[in-house]
């Protein structure tokens, strides 16, 4: 396998200023991401999912631990800027605070360009490719952006990340400050975007079910550490961490009668990050919790496979619900209900978007 | 009482005196133009005691407008221009203002959506709490500081007794959406309108804290309106939906012929977004164009509709009952198959 990323036991601390105190942003995170794959990186705010992205991107020093980008070891990046140049690109979430309000549209969406050191011709070039390829109007080129719209904002925002034909794009909540059909126009796009240009995506967000459609794999989030990783399709059906299952049964799908199953509602808050908890971080908020969770931290264990996750009780949590694709029926059932009567005849059902979910999962 | 065969509410099974019923509101915006933009455009909502309405919409479709204009306070410089609320057999938008501040926070509550932004970063959670019964129930401040414990504990925020004396910065988004829900419940409100409330909170704070609106409006009998563009609640939360689309009512069922059997386009359009399907949402959308015409005559969603007719554009259908308790704003609604 030879992964575009990889990430091993990577730490973050933020002193406080003016006292001892120490935030415990990520407590040793591996992950790896391969080309053309999107890694789904999920949790509630404050574990530490936007801190991990900007590590990558170089915003941040981590403490301790590597992030490789193929071989080089991105400790190094200032030495080798000119091989890393443009090959990690970054999406905020804001489209509208992270776009420059007195920078012309086409002027922001060529900026990462200036390192490369091009000619004026050719970044003329991939700046029209970029817009193009986030189907925007090349007239836009001269907009400001208070003359568009969240989503048009966003677009730019993508077009911006992908003109200089990135390997890896972080994006961190891409589509959170969206409406529905907004976010529904990037997903498709990204996707398409990642079809073309085989580019690997690490998707950070809160929105489960946006996360299940878009990612290959998704890794969970918990307090800086990740709890469990896997396929999209094997977590999302059959989660072994509490956690996971917690977050999985609060996701609502516009459909009255499918709910995620799930024998764990999660209480309370995430606890602060200054003091962790000895033993399990979730061991105050787990239904499953046993007196060893208080003392002992659960080493990570393969359960699947490329399927890990820390947790003494991993088989019981697996055992309370039946495995479910809940997912997978919600977009038949959305199929069934939208397909009939649509204008110009009846849809054939979309067997691509089928196929592409069914063949993410190791169950098929 | 008043007895009024009006709005089209009426004519489904319910039979109930509605708790609140909202009669072509009317709200207008100043435009530079001269000519007043009409921001909410004749809405007809009605909400019987115990029940939870959701009320559904993008960014722009006048959900904030609304919420605010159904307590008398249009979002300046808007002004009602037309259109009654009734509440509880009293016409809110004629009562006077010492009247309305009377009602309001003591019979109709809104938790707004920001609740950083709405508490008093100077004064403590406690008090604040406390100072709605004191000035709505006219209760001493010994009494007060009680209930607002006894709320504290019912919004299920963790040592209570600690957070009366804590400031709102020391609280997190979920702990101080939940103070924002305390203050808004603890005069046992009539009717709550939930404005985006739960929109900025992660999913499982969210879902806890539509469990307790949920047990706090069985337990009080009170009635919701929640407003949020995430439809994916209102499937779960509300027994009843209504869709708005640029200022007015396109749809409203109860929650299985909305979600099971969408008449509107505009809410196939919505629910295709869900979908995550490109096909179901390209054949439910008509590219956009980017242009957003004002149209007085016709259809508000013509425009973005894929199935319009000329008649569409000509004439502004009516909010018909197209199956018992389901009404759509459409020309051609789509009929179940």
């Amino acid at each position: 396998m030879s992964a575009i990323l990889t990430i091993d036991n990577l730490y973050k601390r933020f002193p406080i200023a003016g006292s001892k105190m120490v935030v415990q942003a990520i407590n040793g995170v591996s992950l790896s991401i391969e080309p053309g794959e999107t890694l789904g990186l999920v949790g509630e705010s404050g574990s530490g999912k936007t801190t991990v992205g900007r590590c990558i991107v170089g915003l941040l020093e981590p403490s301790g631990g590597s992030i490789r980008f193929r071989d080089t070891d991105l400790a190094l990046r200032r030495q080798h800027r000119r091989q890393l140049a443009g090959k990690i690109q970054f999406v905020f979430q804001e489209p509208n605070e992270s776009l420059d309000p007195r920078m012309k549209i086409g002027e922001t969406i060529s900026e990462p360009l200036l390192p490369l050191k091009l000619d004026r011709e050719t970044r003329r070039r991939k700046t029209a490719d970029a817009l193009a390829l986030v189907r925007l109007d090349p007239e836009l080129l001269n907009a400001y952006p208070s003359e568009l719209s969240s989503g048009q904002q966003q677009r730019v925002g993508i077009a911006r990340a992908m003109v200089t034909e990135p390997e890896l794009v972080v994006l961190d909540e891409p589509t959170s400050a969206l409406d529905p059909t907004a976010r529904a126009e990037i997903i498709d796009l990204l996707r398409r975007i990642q079809a073309e240009r085989n580019t690997a995506y690490l998707f950070i967000s809160h929105d489960l079910s946006t996360v299940r459609f878009i990612s290959h794999r998704v890794a969970v989030m918990y307090l800086g550490m990740i709890v469990e990783q896997g396929d999209a399709e094997t977590v999302f059906n059959r989660p072994q961490h509490p956690y996971s299952s917690g977050l999985l049964s609060s996701v609502m799908l516009p459909h009255p009668h499918l709910k995620m199953e799930s024998s764990v509602s999660l209480k309370g808050e995430i606890p602060s990050p200054i003091n962790l908890p000895k033993g399990c971080f979730l061991a105050s908020r787990c239904p499953f919790v046993v007196d060893r969770c208080r003392h002992e931290m659960p080493p990570q264990e393969i359960v699947g496979k490329r399927h890990a996750v820390h947790c003494f009780r991993h088989a019981d949590v697996a055992a309370t619900v039946p495995a479910s694709d809940t997912f997978n029926t919600f977009m038949r059932e959305a199929e069934r209900i939208l397909g009939r009567a649509v204008p110009g005849g009846a849809v054939p059902p979309d067997h691509s978007i089928q196929h592409q979910l069914a063949g993410k999962g190791t169950s098929t | 009482m008043t007895t009024v065969v009006l709005p089209p509410q009426t004519g489904s099974a319910r039979t109930a005196e509605p708790l609140i019923e909202v009669r072509n509101l009317r709200v207008t915006f100043p435009s530079s133009n001269g000519e007043p933009k009409e921001v909410l455009k004749g809405i007809d909502l009605a909400v019987q005691p115990g029940e939870i309405v959701g009320l559904v919409g993008e960014s722009g479709a006048g959900k904030t407008t609304m919420a605010r204009s159904i307590l008398g306070l249009p979002p300046p410089p808007g002004r009602i221009s037309a259109g009654e609320v009734l509440f509880e057999g009293r016409q809110i938008l004629k009562l006077s203002e010492p009247e309305l501040r009377g009602l309001r926070g003591r019979r109709l509550s809104v938790v707004v959506p920001n609740p950083r932004a709405e508490l008093n970063p100077l004064l403590t959670v406690g008090r604040q709490i406390a100072s709605m019964a004191r000035i709505h129930l006219n209760v001493g401040s010994q009494e007060a500081q009680k209930m607002a414990l006894q709320i504290l504990r019912d919004v299920q925020i963790p040592d209570p007794e600690r957070r009366l004396n804590a400031y709102p910065h020391e609280l997190s988004g979920g702990m101080a959406q939940r103070v924002v829900i305390a203050m808004a419940l603890i005069c046992n409100p009539a009717f709550v309108i939930s404005d985006d409330a739960t929109s900025g909170l992660d999913v499982t704070v969210q879902a806890q804290i539509l469990d307790l609106l949920a047990k706090l409006a069985a337990d009080q009998g009170s009635a919701m309106l929640f407003i949020t563009r995430d439809v994916g609640i209102t499937a779960h939360f509300c027994s009843r939906t209504a869709v708005l689309y640029s200022g007015e009512i396109m749809e409203m069922a109860s929650r299985e012929d909305l979600f099971l059997r969408p008449a509107h386009p505009y809410t196939l359009m919505l629910l295709a977004a869900f979908s995550h399907s490109p096909t179901l949402r390209e054949s439910w959308s008509v590219p956009d164009t980017g242009v957003r015409r004002q149209t007085r005559a016709g259809c508000q969603y013509a425009q973005r509709c894929p199935i319009a007719q000329p008649v569409c554009r000509a004439e502004r259908p009516a909010f018909a009952e197209i199956a018992p308790g389901h009404f759509a704003r459409c020309h051609f609604p789509v009929r179940p198959a």
